[in-house]
C-alpha cells in the first residue's frame, strides 16, 4: 500500500517536474522543433565534432612527432598558444635521443654566518627504501632538471628554500652553492660495470639575504 | 570513390556506435591512477606547490610565460587554499571513479591535473604528461554511461532501462590515437639517437642508479642481450603506434606492449607511468570480449557460490 502510494507520489511529482520545465522553457522563447530542424542540429554539431578530430589530430601529431620539416615546424608553432593554455603540450623522449650517460646528483653547500659549513643534499633513489622511492621520485626528477643549465632561472630559487631549511636564528645560512657530482657511465667490452670516480661542478652561487629567511 | 570510402571509414571508427564498457573501464582506471599519484604526491603537496614551494609562483610564470589554464593563479595563494585544491581534486577523482556526476568530474579533475601540472613542470615525468592529455579527451567521452552511479540514478529514475545503449565511440578513439602516437613519437625520437640504434642505449639506462628498482640478473646485462632488448624495445614502439591499428595483431601487441611495461616496472623506479599506459590498453579490447569475459567470471563466481 505504501509502495503505491510512493509510486503515485513519485508519477506526480514528475509530471509537475515536466510542466514546470515546459513553462519556462515556453517563457524563454524555446518551442517544439521540428523534424528538419533536428537533422540540421545533429548535422551542426556532427560536423563540429569533425573539426574537433581533425584539428586535435594534426595538432598532436605535429607537436609530437620529432619530425625536422617546414610543415611539422610550422604546425606546431600555429598550435603552440592552444596547446600551452590548454595544458595538451607533451614530449614522449623518454630516455631519447640519448639517455643520461652518467650518474649524477645535486647537492649544496651552505656556509655560515659563523664560517662553519654543511653539506645537504636533494634525497638520492639508490639511498632509499623501495616505498620511499615511490613517494620521492619528484625529488630525482627536480635534481635531474637543476642540472641543465636552461633551467638556471631555477636556481636562486632553489638556493633560497635550501637556506630556509638550513638556518637557525643563532646561526644563520650565508651562501649556498649548489653543485651537481657526477661520474660517467663507461661501457667496456665485456658488458661489465666499473662505477667511475665522481666529480663535481659548481652550478651556482647565492649569497643569502636577510628577507630570505623569513 | 576512394574520398568517399576514406569518408565513410572515418565515419565507421569516430562515430559507429559500440558498447561503452571499454571507456567505462578505462574511467574507473583513470580515476584510480589520478587518486594513487594524488596520493603518493601527498607528503609534498605544499613542499612542491605551497607559498614556500622549491619554485616560486613567480619564478613559474617568469619560465613559462603566457596564458595557461591554471587555477594556481587565480587562487589566493595561502597553504590553506592550495591544500583544499588538492583534497577538491582528490574527492573529484574519487567521485570520478565511482561515476557519480561523471562529466563535471571528469571536467574538474582535467582542470585541476593541468593547473598542478602548470605550478611545477620540473617534476611533471611521462605518467602525469599521459593523464593529462588523456583526461582532456575523456571529459567528451560517454564515461558514466555504464558501469556508474550516474548510471544507477538513471536507472532508478526511470529515465534508463538495464540495456545499455551503444554510444559513439570519438572521444575514445582520440585516447587510443593518443596512446599510439606516444609510441609512434618514443619510436622516432629513439632511431634519432645513435646508441639506440647501435644498441647499446640500455647499457646506459640499467647503470642509472637513480632510476633502478629491483636488480637484474647479469646475464640479461650482457652486451648482445642489451642490444636485443634496446632493438626490440624500438620494434615494440613502432608496432604499438604503427601495427596496433590492424585488427589481427592487435592482441598479439597489446600482450607485448604488457609484457614489455611490467619489465620496466620491475626494474626502473618510474612510479606510475607502466601503469597510465597501461590503463590505456582497456580501450583496445573489443567490447564483445569485454561482455565474453564479464559473463566468464560472473559464472565463475556464481559458480564458487552455488558449490560452497
Amino acid at each position: 500500500m505504501k509502495t503505491r502510494y510512493n509510486l503515485a507520489n513519485h508519477a506526480n511529482f514528475e509530471m509537475k517536474k515536466k510542466a514546470y520545465w515546459h513553462r519556462l522553457l515556453t517563457q524563454f522563447g524555446s518551442r517544439e522543433l521540428s523534424k528538419a530542424q533536428i537533422f540540421w542540429r545533429q548535422r551542426a554539431k556532427r560536423i563540429a565534432i569533425n573539426l574537433f578530430l581533425g584539428f586535435h589530430i594534426l595538432a598532436i601529431t605535429c607537436w609530437c612527432v620529432p619530425l625536422d620539416t617546414p610543415l611539422f615546424s610550422l604546425g606546431k608553432n600555429l598550435v603552440r598558444p592552444y596547446f600551452l593554455w590548454a595544458g595538451l603540450f607533451q614530449s614522449w623522449d623518454m630516455f631519447a635521443p640519448t639517455p643520461a650517460l652518467a650518474n649524477s646528483y645535486v647537492e649544496a653547500i651552505v656556509v655560515y654566518k659563523d664560517g662553519s659549513r654543511r653539506t645537504w643534499s636533494f634525497p638520492r633513489m639508490e639511498q632509499l627504501s623501495l616505498s620511499d622511492r615511490y613517494f620521492r621520485e619528484r625529488y630525482r626528477k627536480f635534481s635531474e632538471n637543476l642540472q641543465n643549465d636552461q633551467n638556471d632561472a631555477l636556481w636562486p630559487d632553489v638556493a633560497r628554500r635550501i637556506a630556509r631549511a638550513n638556518s637557525t636564528p643563532s646561526n644563520p645560512a650565508k651562501t649556498v652553492i649548489l653543485v651537481q657530482r657526477w661520474s660517467p657511465i663507461v661501457p667496456r667490452a665485456d658488458g661489465s660495470y666499473q662505477p667511475e670516480p665522481w666529480d663535481q661542478h659548481v652550478l651556482y652561487g647565492y649569497g643569502v639575504k636577510r628577507e630570505d629567511l623569513q | 570513390m576512394m574520398l568517399r570510402s576514406l569518408l565513410r571509414s572515418w565515419n565507421t571508427f569516430f562515430f559507429e556506435k559500440q558498447s561503452p564498457t571499454p571507456i567505462a573501464l578505462f574511467r574507473i582506471a583513470y580515476g584510480v591512477l589520478v587518486i594513487a599519484t594524488l596520493l603518493l604526491l601527498r607528503p609534498d603537496w605544499l613542499t612542491w606547490y605551497g607559498t614556500h614551494a622549491w619554485i616560486s609562483l613567480r619564478t613559474m610564470q617568469t619560465i613559462e610565460p603566457g596564458r595557461r589554464l591554471d587555477l594556481f593563479t587565480i587562487i589566493p595563494q595561502t597553504d590553506g587554499w592550495i591544500d583544499a585544491l588538492f583534497w577538491g581534486v582528490l574527492s573529484s577523482a574519487i567521485l570520478l571513479t565511482l561515476g557519480l556526476f561523471t562529466r563535471i568530474n571528469s571536467v574538474i579533475v582535467f582542470v585541476c591535473l593541468a593547473s598542478i601540472q602548470q605550478r611545477n613542470l620540473f617534476i611533471t615525468n611521462s605518467g602525469d604528461t599521459f593523464l593529462r592529455v588523456t583526461g582532456f579527451f575523456l571529459i567528451f567521452a560517454p564515461a558514466g554511461a555504464t558501469l556508474s552511479l550516474d548510471r544507477l540514478t538513471r536507472i532508478w529514475r526511470g529515465k534508463e532501462d538495464v540495456l545499455i545503449r551503444p554510444q559513439s565511440p570519438w572521444a575514445q578513439r582520440m585516447i587510443q590515437i593518443e596512446l599510439a602516437l606516444l609510441y609512434f613519437a618514443a619510436f622516432c625520437w629513439k632511431v634519432k639517437g645513435p646508441l639506440w640504434l647501435h644498441g647499446t642505449a640500455l647499457y646506459y639506462v640499467y647503470h642509472l642508479d637513480a632510476i633502478k628498482r629491483f636488480p637484474v640478473t647479469s646475464w640479461l646485462l650482457r652486451p648482445t642481450m642489451l642490444k636485443l632488448g634496446s632493438w626490440s624495445a624500438l620494434t615494440l614502439e613502432f608496432s604499438l603506434g604503427v601495427l596496433i591499428w590492424i585488427k589481427k595483431l592487435r592482441y598479439i601487441l597489446l600482450a607485448l606492449g604488457l609484457l614489455f611495461h611490467l619489465c620496466l616496472e620491475y626494474s626502473l623506479n618510474v612510479p606510475m607511468f607502466q601503469w597510465d599506459v597501461l590503463s590505456a590498453y582497456i580501450l583496445f579490447v573489443d567490447p564483445a570480449h569485454i561482455t565474453r569475459a564479464s559473463n566468464w567470471i560472473r559464472r565463475r563466481v556464481f559458480a564458487s557460490e552455488i558449490n560452497r
